[in-house]
């Protein structure tokens, strides 16, 4: 250590463009975008209809609600794998309550509560009861959807007040009203974990729970706060999702969601060692999950390629984060 | 020197004045493991006060004790004269206690200045991350020490070691909290770093900061300690003025070949 010379304060502006900048996940994933409907354009020119990007957009907002409650969580160092039972609790909750009677206003934020207290007994089995998230949410997971089973006999829920549907079907100058829900909750959430000081502290436990700790910050209320964030933006996506297709399925979520969801997060570049990710990162692993989900169909490959494609990319994610985190510390890890 | 209730000596240094921290008679044990038997501390406004002991002697519980990771289940703790019972590393905190860990705390995907602001990050309004603040002050205070790290932007995972060890005091200053703890602040460091440790300490004793220090650099110890407590299976066996005792007391002390003031307990 030595003694360190010039303006001991005056730091430099944070550039706009770098090179590192370049090399951010979400970049390569851009590219990754481009490349694939360059390819689904040569094969089929439909692609870049208005109509089928608008699909694209409206299947990526329902993954991207998801995940943005799931990769705050996850940059904190928790994991949440009820997501997709959420996700249909959500739904059918508030339908539920809308055939009950109750006005869809309400019913919606009794849908967004019922996703929250299911975040709320996450964190609780996982703090009181020691059980670790991977086990604890997927135990939560089976509960919720057999809850969801009970309560409706397994039959979907329809139908649903006209106000409610439109919700999730109208569009505002030709922009469908959910991409203007996930933008708004992106910007939430990307502003709460770049902007706030809760979100130095969501990376500072995910980074390094013991030093957080050590350092006084309130591990176990923010861990708390986190799972009720991914149970909230669960049973949101959900509801949304009723909205759309006019209907409270018992099979609009599950182990295919919660799957969909979490690789939606890695591929979008959030550790799932914890601390790193980013709200832009994720917003692009969902567009890229749709866009593959939209482009195998309208290039007319067989669905079984699907699953092979996107398991290729998220083995990829991760072992591009494992290389992100080796140029990041000096240690190997 | 005076005598406390226990019988421990506890010399004071002639400009102290009321203590800023005391341990009286506390005991930890973790099932049937007996970490602390009984440990009487007594450390003061403007004092470098160095914990010393072989390994297993409980230097490191005594400070996670005072840190408020562990709670004693024996004996009393005051600051400032009054008795507080720390639940946490936050209180700790909020009671004017700044902790310089032995495994550092920093976060590694974090930044420098992030890490130096844990546990108190500027704000604007209520809600705001204040970052060109964090930015400046943890600049300033690394500055003031005369440690140089690159950037403050640079991530902790870039650092080496004896960099790292810096920067968890830097952070401990920038608190600007009355007491700082620090565990072993010298481990990982070269013979120019630690002396570098040793300046900013002193520095901080100028100031008036009250500095309890657990270290086995006997060395580093004796060139800057005011006071030395031993620490021997559990118990704190003596308290020293480093100007009226010797090395081959302390080592005795440690050893068990000299036995302190409260070796019978």
């Amino acid at each position: 250590m030595t003694a360190m010379s010039g303006d001991k304060t005056a730091l430099p502006r944070r550039p706009r463009f770098s090179v590192e900048q370049l090399l951010r996940p979400e970049t390569t994933l851009i590219v990754v975008i481009l490349l694939i409907a360059i390819g689904t354009t040569l094969r089929n020119p439909n692609f870049l209809n208005v109509g089928n990007l608008t699909d694209i957009a409206r299947a990526a907002v329902i993954y991207f609600v998801m995940a943005c409650g799931a990769s705050l969580l996850m940059i904190g160092g928790g994991l949440d794998f009820s997501v997709g039972s959420v996700f249909t609790l959500g739904g059918i909750s508030a339908g539920w309550l809308m055939q009950a009677g109750l006005p869809w206003p309400l019913a919606v934020v009794a849908g967004i509560v019922v996703g929250i207290i299911a975040g709320w007994l996450n964190s609780q089995v996982i703090a009181r009861l020691h059980v670790p998230p991977i086990i604890a949410t997927l135990g939560t997971f089976f509960i919720f959807t057999g809850l969801c089973v009970q309560v409706t006999g397994g039959e979907d829920i329809v139908p649903l007040p006209d106000g409610f549907q439109y919700i999730g079907q109208g569009a505002l100058f030709g922009v469908p009203f959910v991409v203007i829900y996930a933008v708004i909750i992106g910007v939430v959430s990307w502003f709460l974990l770049e902007h706030t000081p809760f979100g130095v502290e969501v990376r500072a436990i995910g980074g390094n729970r013991k030093a957080a700790l050590a350092n006084g910050i309130k591990v176990a209320r923010l861990d708390t706060v986190l799972y009720v964030l991914a149970g909230g933006t669960g049973a949101l996506a959900g509801i949304i999702y009723a909205a759309r297709v006019g209907s409270a399925q018992v099979s609009a979520g599950g182990s295919g969601t919660t799957l969909s969801v979490v690789t939606a997060v890695l591929i979008g570049g959030v550790s799932l060692l914890g601390g790193l990710g980013s709200i832009t990162g994720i917003a692009v692993g969902a567009i890229l999950l749709s866009e593959i989900d939209n482009a195998l169909i309208v290039a007319a490959v067989p669905p079984q390629y699907n699953t092979i494609v996107v398991g290729l990319i998220l083995i990829a994610a991760v072992a591009i984060d494992h290389i992100r985190r080796e140029r990041l510390y000096r240690v190997r890890r | 020197m005076s005598l406390d209730a226990a019988g421990t000596s506890h010399p004071r240094p002639a400009a102290a004045s009321a203590p800023a921290l005391t341990l009286d008679g506390v005991g930890k044990s973790f099932g049937q493991v007996r970490a602390l038997a009984h440990v009487d501390f007594a450390a003061y406004p403007g004092e470098i006060h160095c914990i010393v002991g072989d390994n297993g002697a409980g230097k490191s519980t005594t400070l996670k004790i005072l840190s408020g990771i562990y709670q004693a289940d024996a004996g009393e703790m005051a600051i400032a004269g009054g008795r507080v019972v720390l639940k946490d590393a936050a209180e700790a905190h909020k009671r004017g206690i700044a902790v310089v860990h032995q495994d550092l705390a920093l976060v590694e995907c974090l930044d420098v200045a992030t890490n130096m602001a844990l546990g108190a990050i500027p704000r604007r309004g209520r809600f705001l991350l204040d970052r060109p603040r964090m930015e400046a002050e943890a600049a300033e205070v690394l500055a003031d020490l005369k440690i140089r790290v690159g950037s403050v932007r640079t991530q902790i995972g870039l650092l080496s070691g004896g960099e790292r060890q810096i920067v968890a005091i830097a952070r401990a200053v920038r608190m600007d909290l009355p007491i700082i703890l620090l565990d072993e602040p010298t481990a990982a460091l070269g013979v120019r770093e630690t002396a570098h440790v040793g300046e900013i300490l002193d520095h901080l004793r100028e100031r008036g900061k009250t500095i309890i220090c657990i270290s086995h650099d006997l060395e580093f110890v004796f060139a800057h300690a005011d006071r030395i407590t031993v620490m021997r299976l559990g118990n704190s066996v003596a308290t020293r003025l480093r100007d009226e005792t010797s090395r081959d007391e302390i080592v005795g002390m440690i050893t068990g070949t000299i036995a302190g003031e409260a070796a019978g307990r």
